[in-house]
């Protein structure tokens, strides 16, 4: 006891400082983002369609209903409770504003106009809601059972009535009312983009989101560094000139990159831009930052870390060097659904990454004992990424591996090699510090949003010149917009408000939130209703779309939500879990379903790729969450 | 003592139809004073904590809180008399932060319509300093509460229930589950707490937890209170003694015996206890 005493005011030392990229990695939908990222280059590189902005619609359409649904959903899995009816509720709520609007026969051929039709609806869904909240808190039932049972009442009602007012398992003529033209404007409405022409307001489209997605990309790493280094007790100008200088060159660098089109020249201005990224970032390390101590750290590279850098290296080097061996034409089976050429890309693919992050643990292991071993073996993965792309630009066949896919491996060379140089003469910070931590926080998250803000603008303009060369017109549904605000107030709902905290402690130990004055209850009867209100929502969507509903829309879906839920790093216990990660799970899913047609796949196999994932992020989920709940 | 005691019982007694669960307890919790209750499993504890938690109501006897008699009809009009209760496991939601499990019920909001939020900065500021005051320095509030060991854990709950103006902190079995030195940070907790003029009701069946710490003892068996001592009046053998049930002692080593007859080993082990208990009666007398 007198020991714990005298040592419990000192800072607890076995709590270790957790950096900026730690504490990301244990963000529940992490793994959903990475996921998200390796799914989303894998089709770029096997299909044609899949990164054009024709793509890019087809499956964030796609996901858009799957999204919004899986968004309410995550909020009631954190609460601890599942919804097995919100499937079935889309199309529920779907057909009944149709029938609403219609002469229903017997029914009193009411034929409300929609005015009163979708609030009725919304009332209708908002019971449903209640119904499933009350019964599962009434009778302290799972509500995998309860919902399960208002699951088959309502597809059994859904299929019943259809049959009942219709005849047919389809109900039809939303177009019937006479308002509908107001109201195909909240939940119909599209945008065209080949008719949103943006050529010469300041400066074209392209300039905005080149500068919008540079100064993103500038915030970001200003917010990282803030993050990762010790501040300096009394800034330091010296730096400054050096920072200006290295700011230009970049500037200049790449303003000249995009104007120029000569391979020649191509040389000299990316030189001066990496060059200028590199001194900019020393400078704002000088004004800013400690530097390290030169304490006598040799370099080391005998041992396990040799070993490791040595396998790092021969596997990115064998795969290069099968990669070349194998025909790239060959579309020779072998056996079981790989052909030569798919074997090669797997191998060519596949072994490189595997040596990157062989040689990325060696070096975060060595930095802990010696600073420049470190560097060193950084480096060392800076220049095989180097050599990658240059064998992948001589190499490849289509134009997006040799020109975009180089310029992305020379880029993350550049960035490994930077950060590297950086850690080696600044100190890293070892303590939270509040002011930094916002103020990082903050401009990363800036960051991130300039470059959200670019890509939507170039998937929601178009250019005079791609509405000549490009084929096809792209329609953006209304959808994909409700889709991104449930992600963002329903994130808002969970991380910034009182019934957030109450919706994690529900479901992460109910009795204790309960104890402490929590209405759990109404807080879990309130997750139910908003569960229905997406419904809702995603029914007035499909309504509008084709106005008609089938009687069986929506029935299964419930599955997905949960899945696309799970992908995104919410527990299947409670407790624990993401919003935004469930709006990435739903994009997951439909770039995998949609994907694999793009790839000329065989769609049959869909099921199996969605199995795999899901599998993944099961796996993915408990090593995080168990890394969250451990000591370190 | 010239004002009322912050919490007084005389003869609570609780039915639960025919079986009763306690009967005739009498005690007093004072501010800065530690009161410990004792007893075995079985023995009336929980019925004991429900009725002044407001859980459940006494069947017979008063409840006086600074004077004043009362009867609670819900843990939340206890909450508002400043009666707080800590359980051992339902203490905290392990998955969530420092600062969100501190202040969970009770967020301090700042804006205004849709945009009211939960102020972080001052509910993470305010944890912070309320854990240092218990000795605790919480670096990251953000830090999840399961992370932390299980004294620490308690702690989080106990200096929650003291920022939110509670008189009288009640702890259920709150070293039960925890290893030796595990206990002695959350006996500090209780000490600390009682410190800072707090009235505290230890819930334990460790005699050896509840002597350093407690000024008075109110032992329970068998829903019977054996007595309401002050520190004075009892030495730790005597507590040990009176914990385990004096006269059933002897009475399950004659059972022991008995049972063991033709068995060695069980035998030995029934020597070996009626020795023991001899001993625990000897020093007890002594003292």
């Amino acid at each position: 006891m007198t020991t714990e005493a005298a040592a419990a005011p000192k800072p607890d030392e076995r709590l270790a400082y957790r950096g900026p990229i730690q504490r990301l990695l244990i963000r529940p939908e992490i793994g959903a983002l990475i996921g998200a990222a390796s799914i989303w280059v894998f089709f770029w590189a096997v299909s044609d369609v899949f990164g054009t902005t024709a793509g890019v619609n087809n499956y964030l359409d796609v996901s858009a209903t799957l999204g919004i649904m899986s968004v309410a959903v995550a909020l009631l899995m954190i609460g601890g409770e599942f919804d097995l009816s919100s499937g079935a509720m889309t199309g529920a709520t779907g057909m009944l504003v149709v029938l609403l609007v219609k002469d229903v026969g017997e029914f009193g051929g009411a034929g409300f106009p929609l005015t009163v039709a979708i609030p009725l609806t919304l009332v209708f869904a908002l019971a449903i809601g209640w119904a499933n909240g009350t019964l599962v808190e009434k009778t302290a039932l799972p509500s995998f059972i309860v919902t399960l049972g208002t699951f088959f009442v309502i597809r059994g009602a859904k299929l019943g009535f259809s049959k009942l007012f219709t005849d047919k398992v389809i109900v039809e003529g939303l177009d019937n009312a006479p308002d509908h033209a107001f109201w195909e404007n909240i939940f119909g409405a599209v945008w065209i983009r080949n008719n949103h022409v943006w050529d010469d307001f300041l400066g074209g489209r392209d300039v905005v989101y080149g500068v919008l997605l540079a100064a993103g990309a500038v915030l970001l790493v200003y917010g990282v560094m803030e993050l990762t280094f010790q501040r300096r007790g009394r800034l330091s100008s010296s730096g400054l000139p050096v920072a200006g200088l290295g700011f230009a060159g970049a500037v200049v660098g790449l303003i000249a990159l995009t104007a120029t089109d000569g391979t020649g020249a191509n040389w000299i201005w990316s030189i001066v831009m990496g060059g200028g990224v590199a001194a900019a970032l020393y400078g704002v390390g000088l004004w800013r930052y400690e530097t390290r101590p030169r304490q006598g750290s040799s370099l080391d590279l005998g041992g396990a870390t040799g070993r490791n850098v040595f396998i790092g290296v021969a596997a990115a080097a064998l795969g290069v060097v099968l990669g070349l061996i194998l025909d790239a034409e060959s579309q020779t089976e072998l056996g079981f659904l790989l052909t030569v050429q798919g074997l090669r890309a797997v191998l060519f693919a596949g072994l490189p990454i595997l040596g990157i992050v062989v040689l990325l643990i060696a070096a975060r292991n060595a930095g802990k004992t010696s600073a420049k071993t470190q560097f060193v073996i950084t480096a060392i993965t800076s220049a095989v990424i180097a050599a990658l792309a240059f064998i992948v630009q001589n190499e490849a066949l289509s134009r997006k591996f040799r020109a975009e896919f180089f310029a992305i491996l020379l880029g993350a060379a550049l960035i490994v090699l930077v950060s590297g140089a950086m850690r080696l003469f600044f100190a890293e910070r070892r303590s939270p510090e509040a002011t930094a931590d916002k103020r990082g926080r903050l401009f990363a998250l800036l960051g991130i949003t300039a470059a959200f803000v670019a890509m939507g603008i170039r998937l929601l303009w178009s250019t005079t010149l791609e509405n000549e060369t490009l084929p096809g017109v792209v329609t953006w549904r209304i959808s994909v917009f409700y889709f991104l605000a449930f992600t963002v107030i329903g994130t808002y709902l969970l991380l910034r408000t009182k019934f957030g905290s109450w919706t994690f402690a529900v479901g992460g130990n109910k009795n204790a939130a309960r104890q402490v004055g929590v209405p759990a209850a109404r807080t879990k009867t309130t997750l139910f209703m908003l569960v229905s209100v997406a419904a809702w929502l995603v029914g007035m969507l499909i309504a509008f779309r084709l106005n008609s509903v089938q009687a069986n829309v929506g029935d299964g879906l419930e599955f997905f939500y949960i899945i696309a839920a799970v992908v995104g790093g919410n527990l299947l216990t409670g407790g624990y879990g993401s919003v935004a990660g469930a709006g990435i799970g739903a994009v997951i899913m439909a770039m995998s379903f949609q994907g694999i047609p793009f790839a000329g796949w065989n769609s049959d196999w869909r099921f199996l790729f969605v199995g795999v994932i899901l599998l993944l992020a099961v796996l993915v989920n408990n090593y995080v969450r168990s890394k969250a709940e451990a000591a370190s | 003592m010239s004002e009322p005691a912050l919490l007084e019982l005389e003869n609570i007694s609780k039915y639960y139809g025919n079986i009763i669960a306690l009967t005739g307890v009498t005690t007093s919790v004072n501010a800065g004073e530690v009161t410990c209750v004792l007893g075995d499993n079985g023995a009336g504890k929980s019925t004991f904590i429900k009725i002044i938690a407001g859980a459940h109501q006494q069947s017979e006897g008063s409840l006086k809180v600074e004077g004043e008699e009362v009867m609670f009809d819900s843990p939340r009009d206890a909450l508002a008399r400043g009666i707080a209760t800590v359980y051992q496991d339902l203490a905290v939601v392990p998955l969530m932060s420092v600062w969100r499990n501190f202040f969970l019920g009770a967020e301090p909001t700042k804006g205004w319509g849709p945009f009211r939020r939960v102020d972080q900065d001052k509910a993470s500021g305010i944890a912070k300093e309320e854990m240092a005051k218990m000795g605790i320095d919480i670096r990251d509030t953000e830090q999840a509460v399961g992370t932390l060991s299980g004294g620490e854990r308690q702690s989080v709950a106990i200096a929650r229930a003291a920022y939110f103006g509670a008189k009288v902190l009640i702890l259920d079995e709150p070293t039960s589950a925890l290893g030796v030195k595990q206990s002695g940070v959350v006996l500090r907790y209780i000490i600390e707490a009682r410190n800072r003029g707090l009235g505290v009701i230890f819930i334990t069946h460790n005699p050896n937890h509840a002597y350093p710490v407690g000024d008075r003892f109110l032992i329970l068996n068998r829903g019977r209170s054996m007595g309401n001592f002050a520190k004075e009046e009892l030495t730790r053998d005597e507590l040990i003694m009176m914990m385990a049930g004096g006269a059933e002692l002897e009475e399950l080593t004659k059972e022991l015996e008995q049972a063991s007859a033709g068995d060695e080993g069980l035998a030995h082990l029934a020597e070996e206890f009626a020795e023991e208990v001899g001993e625990l009666e000897e020093r007890a007398e002594h003292d």
